[in-house]
């Protein structure tokens, strides 16, 4: 009976959606677990702001459904950097230190978001290490794609 | 757009502290359910690594808090069964010990007065140790006439002290659960500053009781030391029952003091020098704890001026009374991280301005086919 505790439990819709995402696609359905106790489901609506720029970055946004545009200012007029779609991630450069937000995140339809708290992610790292390394390890691939998307076609560059 | 992230003005401080006296105020009123609330508090903070732990190695959230409680209770429970024989004889004759104890003190008492009065001619003229003991004894009068109340009062505060490893288990269990449920009341534009407000509660929190729990811990060490060093019998015990007590900030600790000085005067009745190294003992101790102990465990937790944390125990002693003394500290911590994270929420015009605009553009979605 003690043993059964240990045992792996079937897969739950929700968390073979959270399996499907980009960042967690390396994670086992018992990390699974963990993490999906971690997320916060928010829903925005189209135009709403989810943050701006120059604010404090403390936390990790996953697109579940809709699209979020990625906006800048330039001389007063907003350009939009980028579109996520679901299963998009942005905000990841505040995961790693809480550096401004480079860029205003902005509901360019109705959408619902996973949002992943940095703190909790910094707890994750300690108790933990091997689900924070496979999640670190997925946001690294992220900004190495971005890097190399930056050199290709620099004005397609996502600064968050 | 940047987040203001300067500390409280004069105004949220103001309502941090009219706050944490109202709460105070509230509080005392459901001393029944507060305490064993803290007690709870203690008691997750100190099991939650153990949770963790079997979580990591792969065990369900729910099984780990399972399995960690009753661990917990087997051990409390097995400490119960091995204590139960001494306990039963102890309250068997708990009448006869305290009226002895009481007599110890008094037999102490009488002699350091009576030496006094040897020295200084104005005491023994005012007949000091006469007046006093006469005094402390037609106070004392019929000790079962104090202790039934106690005891009364003990035996109803029981049921309510069983909650505390219930609530305990629902923390261990569902807490995350509960932190996500909060976050989910919040409207989007301060959904991210109030989950660094959760975060910064729960890290108050923990850093405050896990605190409690290591000065406890070195207080029991130190006194136990010092007073088997003394050879005074159940040193641990005692260790135990004066760092429990020190939690109430300054009633705690002369109830403390007092306790372990009746017991060297009464199993030591012909070497009052016992009584005074036991004094000197507990001195010492709290002396290590205010200026040690405490700056190295709860002092850190806090992050609180000293001055303020001084003002403010006597502010709670003042609205609440003892349970004031016990709660001010950890009601203030979470207060004044509460008041400063509102503060910087309402005084932030571009996170007002966006929750704003996020109700217009609900209203407008939910109106948006019946115009």
């Amino acid at each position: 009976m003690v043993l059964g505790l240990f045992r792996p439990k079937p897969v739950s819709p929700r968390l073979e959606r959270l399996h499907s995402l980009f960042l967690f696609v390396n994670l086992t359905p018992a990390e699974l677990a963990i993490v999906d106790g971690l997320l916060h489901e928010r829903d925005y609506c189209a135009d709403e702001v989810i943050f701006d720029e120059g604010e404090e970055g403390q936390a990790i946004y996953i697109v579940l459904e809709g699209r979020v545009a990625i906006r800048r200012d330039n001389d007063g007029e907003p350009v939009v950097l980028a579109e996520m779609e679901a299963g998009a991630v942005f905000g990841d450069v505040a995961l790693l230190n809480n550096a401004p937000r480079l860029a205003q995140a902005r509901a360019a339809t109705s959408c619902r978001l996973a949002v992943f708290f940095r703190e909790d992610f910094m707890t994750l790292l300690d108790t933990h290490a091997r689900i924070a390394s496979k999640i670190s390890l997925q946001i690294a691939r992220t900004l190495a794609n971005r890097l190399r998307d930056v050199r290709i076609a620099p004005q397609t560059s996502q600064h968050l | 757009m940047t987040t203001n992230n300067h500390g409280p003005g004069p105004v949220v401080w103001a309502g941090i502290i009219a706050g944490t006296c109202l709460l105070l105020f509230a509080l005392q009123k459901l001393l029944w359910l507060v305490v064993p609330f803290l007690l709870a508090l203690v008691l997750y903070y100190m099991l939650r690594p153990l949770v963790q732990g079997l979580v990591l190695r792969g065990m369900g959230r729910d099984g780990a808090a399972s399995a960690v409680m009753l661990g917990f209770l087997a051990v409390v429970g097995a400490g119960f069964a091995l204590m139960l024989p001494r306990l039963a004889t102890q309250l068997v004759d708990g009448q006869s010990s305290v009226e002895r104890y009481m007599k110890g003190g008094i037999n102490l008492l009488e002699r350091s007065l009576r030496m006094l009065e040897a020295k200084w001619a104005l005491l023994a003229d005012a007949h000091i140790a006469e007046t006093v003991v006469h005094r402390l004894n037609n106070l004392g009068g019929d000790v079962a006439t104090h202790i039934e109340p106690l005891a009364m009062g003990i035996a109803a505060w029981m049921p309510s002290l069983l909650l505390a490893p219930f609530l305990a288990f629902f923390f261990l269990r569902d807490g995350q659960r509960f932190k996500r449920f909060l976050g989910s009341a919040v409207p989007n534009a301060f959904f991210e500053r109030t989950l660094y407000l959760l975060h910064d509660v729960d890290r108050t929190a923990r850093a405050y009781f896990q605190g409690l729990i290591e000065l406890t811990v070195l207080d029991t060490v130190t006194l136990a030391a010092g007073l088997s060093l003394m050879g005074v019998p159940g040193a641990l015990a005692l260790g135990v029952i004066c760092a429990v007590l020190a939690w109430i900030p300054y009633v705690g600790s002369i109830l403390g003091g007092l306790l372990v000085v009746l017991v060297a005067a009464t199993d030591f009745p012909d070497t009052p020098a016992m009584a005074y190294w036991a004094v000197m003992l507990f001195i010492f101790v709290r002396l290590l704890d205010d200026f040690v102990y405490m700056p190295l465990t709860i002092g850190k937790s806090l992050h609180m001026h000293p001055l303020v944390t001084v003002l403010m125990i006597f502010v709670g002693g003042a609205v609440a009374g003892v349970p004031g003394l016990m709660l001010v500290l950890p009601v203030l911590g979470v207060v004044m991280v509460i008041g400063a994270t509102v503060g910087q929420i309402v005084t932030d015009p571009r996170l007002m301005a966006r929750h704003r605009h996020a109700r217009l553009l609900r209203k407008q979605h939910a109106s948006l086919d019946l115009n």
